[in-house]
């Protein structure tokens, strides 16, 4: 910097050594491990991300550490080399950089670059899925519930077991997005700055509520006004928070027309969905069983259809007659093989249609829904025309 | 727990770092082991206009070549702040990582060492699993 030397020392004078000439390199005056010095391995996209600091390593002290951008996530595996790795800083700056050789290099005026240390291996990022399932264990320790706006306000977070964002970044191992979009497949809602999943009773009697008054002040499903039904459902004691998260998870907003407040269309499949699962809450049941009750349980105006039950419930057949059980694919881990773990616990074999909700949501980088199958399942098919069976490898 | 990444290069390019790659193992006499600093390894030389290399580690002349890495390598450094709080020692500061440098090429020498007869007073030898033989430099 403040000498204009055509070659510099360091490691500039390595890259750029000239033809005909020649380079001593030393060990460093500061030589040693530098075990606080580590090579992380990114390829030019992931660099873009590094330079403009949107990355950052998340993970508990006991677990493997994951390197996160905005909207990925990464292994990180270190990978050792027997080869001698020897670094040389550039010259100047920093602590490493300034290369001050002691007199007993006999020939001052020879160029030197000092190696600070040998790296014995380095870190290679492999892109892998968010390690999410954690996100539910933690959501489900403390349900938001009735009891919630019974207790007074000074409750700790920590007695209740309660996350704020910068809670979750730091206990979950997944991507920004990664985690919203866990949050929201959990249908979690963010109240008093705090991330809940709310109780099953709770969202009941909250949809049970609004179906109640949808009859009393005549409105359409499919044009319900997000102001009235606010204040008649303030009026039943339900805050405004959670009633906006009812109307987002059984509903979807219709397109807003500027100066009125939003319209909202009850979701059919959800609403149904979730009146199934009131039913399934019994245990196993005949098919007949499980489909008069259902329809006497929905509301008005929507159609009760097997098919919507698609990961939500089992069949089987018992001689002439059909029994199902509720298994929800959303309470699987995401991890695919303890997912195939427990499919295969539940079932040793799994006709296509059957397995298929079951599985299409499971994501791994790299691996193809085939591969996946592959790697987890066994493919039997006793002739071309039979269905084909999986089971456990 | 949560460690940023942090990145002071900003707008300037990050400085670049060298690396000089070789088989085996660099082994100092015995009389330097505990004293390495300063001492020097070898002389790199460019005899041409190639990006060709020789390396010359006391007796021994490598043979190598400056290559691209195909994905460029960040030097990071880890950084222990220290915490404010009275009783720190159990509590394991805040670690932070930082990028101070990047690695875009290496001169890589994976060839066989070859013998040079008449050097003088070489400092370290160069001892390399390539060469099959367990041990091949010589002393003085």
């Amino acid at each position: 910097m403040e000498q204009k030397n055509p070659h510099g020392k360091g490691a500039d004078a390595v890259l750029n050594l000239q033809p005909n000439s020649s380079i001593s390199i030393a060990y460093h005056s500061l030589f040693g491990p530098h075990d606080d010095l580590v090579l992380l391995e990114v390829d030019e996209k992931l660099l873009e991300e590094v330079l403009h600091q949107r990355v950052s390593i998340r993970g508990q002290p006991e677990e493997d550490a994951v390197f996160c951008t905005k909207s990925k996530t990464y292994g990180i595996k270190y990978v050792g080399t027997s080869n001698s790795v020897l670094l040389i800083p550039p010259s100047g700056r920093s602590e490493y950089y300034t290369n001050e050789l002691d007199s007993h290099q006999k020939d001052n005026s020879k160029e030197v670059a000092p190696v600070i240390k040998v790296a014995p291996g380095i870190m290679e990022l492999h892109e892998i899925a968010p390690r999410i399932d954690k996100l539910k264990l933690l959501l489900s320790e403390e349900h938001y519930s009735f009891a919630d706006e019974w207790e007074n306000e000074a409750v700790d977070k920590y007695e209740k077991r309660m996350y704020n964002w910068d809670d979750l970044i730091n206990k979950v191992q997944a991507s920004d997005n990664e985690l919203k979009a866990g949050l929201q497949a959990l249908s979690a809602v963010e109240i008093d700055g705090y991330w809940r999943i709310v109780d099953e009773k709770y969202m009941d009697s909250m949809l049970q509520m609004l179906l109640h008054n949808r009859i009393l002040n005549d409105w359409s499903l499919d044009a319900l006004d997000e102001g009235v039904i606010m204040n008649v459902m303030k009026m039943d004691g339900f805050p405004e928070k959670l009633v906006q998260h009812c109307l987002h998870v059984y509903g979807d907003k219709l397109d807003e027309h500027e100066g009125k407040s939003c319209l909202w269309r009850l979701n059919e499949k959800r609403v149904c969905v979730h009146f199934a699962r009131e039913v399934l809450r019994k245990g196993k049941m005949k098919l007949e069983h499980l489909m008069d009750e259902w329809r006497q349980k929905i509301p008005l105006g929507m159609c009760a259809n097997f098919d919507m039950l698609e990961g939500e419930v089992l069949t089987e057949r018992l001689g002439v007659e059909t029994w199902v059980r509720g298994f929800r694919v959303c309470q699987l881990p995401s991890n695919p093989a303890e997912r195939f773990t427990i499919l295969f616990k539940e079932r040793p074999k799994w006709e296509w249609k059957d397995l298929q909700p079951y599985i299409r949501d499971l994501t791994v980088p790299g691996l193809s829904s085939e591969g996946l199958l592959l790697k987890y399942t066994r493919r039997t098919q006793p002739n071309p025309e039979a269905e084909a069976v999986f089971s456990a490898r | 727990m949560e460690i940023k990444l942090k990145c002071n290069c900003g707008e300037t390019k990050c400085l670049e770092w060298a690396v000089v790659e070789l088989q085996g193992v660099v082994e100092p006499q015995s009389t330097f082991q505990d004293r390495l600093q300063n001492l020097e390894i070898g002389i790199l030389c460019r005899p041409s206009a190639q990006e060709v290399y020789t390396f010359t580690v006391g007796y021994h002349e490598l043979t190598g070549s400056k290559i691209s890495l195909k994905k460029p390598l960040l030097v990071l450094k880890k950084t222990r702040s220290v915490d404010e709080d009275q009783s720190s020692d159990t509590k394991s500061g805040n670690a932070e990582l930082e990028v101070i440098g990047i690695i875009r090429q290496r001169i890589l020498f994976k060839t066989r060492p070859k013998a040079l007869i008449s050097k003088p007073q070489p400092l370290v030898k160069e001892r390399s699993r390539a060469s099959g033989s367990a041990v091949t430099g010589q002393t003085t």
